[in-house]
């Protein structure tokens, strides 16, 4: 079992997305047991940062950064951390679609859920407003 | 994300290819809506994406309701095996219309 520990900061806009899929994707590929479920690992991060480029940032443009931080221990349990300093989110206004809503938006929250055991929403951090923690255990 | 655009007859059959996300969102909208806002028959072929994420489904969701709304057919072609998964995950499968 490969311990890995990985951090990169990026600038918070849609184009540096394939980017924070890049970072990530390169991580992954150092565990084997990461790597075959990678793809789905990587569209829960993604998902996770496009979420502060839309919400946390309207989509407006900041020379802010976002922080992605990936730990893997030995036990098996992912933990993906990405910290911003956007608008503060309010953890009871996020709910995942509903499995029978078809319309375009709100998927997003939908397929960390379903790719993800654990959501957690922290906005106590230094240096950062909203910290968000996705885990997996392996 | 790049693009390319056939037509025959009244279809009108859409390529994409690389990786569909919120940035390149806007692009494949404008693409694919004003073919279907034409009337045309249009097929999307995804067999060259390797990766989709959720606003590149709701492209694909926007595009099938314009779709009914204009009375035509929005078809998703040769899927790849990973842009497949994602519309399973969106439990997807049974709504778009996919050959």
């Amino acid at each position: 079992m490969t311990n890995i520990s990985e951090y990169k900061d990026f600038e918070v806009n849609s184009a540096n997305l394939k980017h924070v899929r890049t970072f990530a994707r390169e991580v992954f590929i150092r565990s084997e047991q990461l790597k075959s479920y990678q793809e789905e690992l990587v569209l829960a991060l993604a998902e996770a940062a496009q979420n502060i480029v839309k919400h946390a940032y309207n989509s407006e443009p900041t020379d802010d950064t976002m922080r992605i931080k990936i730990n893997y221990t030995n036990d098996g349990l992912l933990t993906l951390e990405l910290f911003d300093k956007g608008k503060a989110v309010v953890p009871e206004n996020i709910k995942p679609r509903k499995i029978d809503d078809i319309k375009p938006g709100g998927l997003g929250t939908f397929f960390i859920g379903q790719i993800m055991d654990e959501v957690i929403f922290k906005t106590s951090k230094i240096d950062w407003v909203n910290h968000l923690i996705l885990k997996k255990q392996f | 994300m790049t693009y390319k655009v056939t037509e025959e007859n009244n279809i009108a059959t859409v390529f994409l290819d690389g990786e569909i996300d919120m940035d390149v969102t806007d692009k494949a909208k404008e693409v694919i809506i004003p073919l279907i806002e034409a009337g045309k028959e249009v097929h999307i072929n995804l067999k060259d994406v390797q990766y989709i994420d959720s606003s590149g489904i709701s492209v694909l969701i926007e595009s099938h309701q314009k779709g009914e709304e204009k009375n035509t057919r929005v078809v998703l072609k040769e899927i790849s095996k990973s842009v497949l998964k994602v519309i399973m995950m969106a439990k997807l499968e049974q709504i778009l219309t996919i050959e």
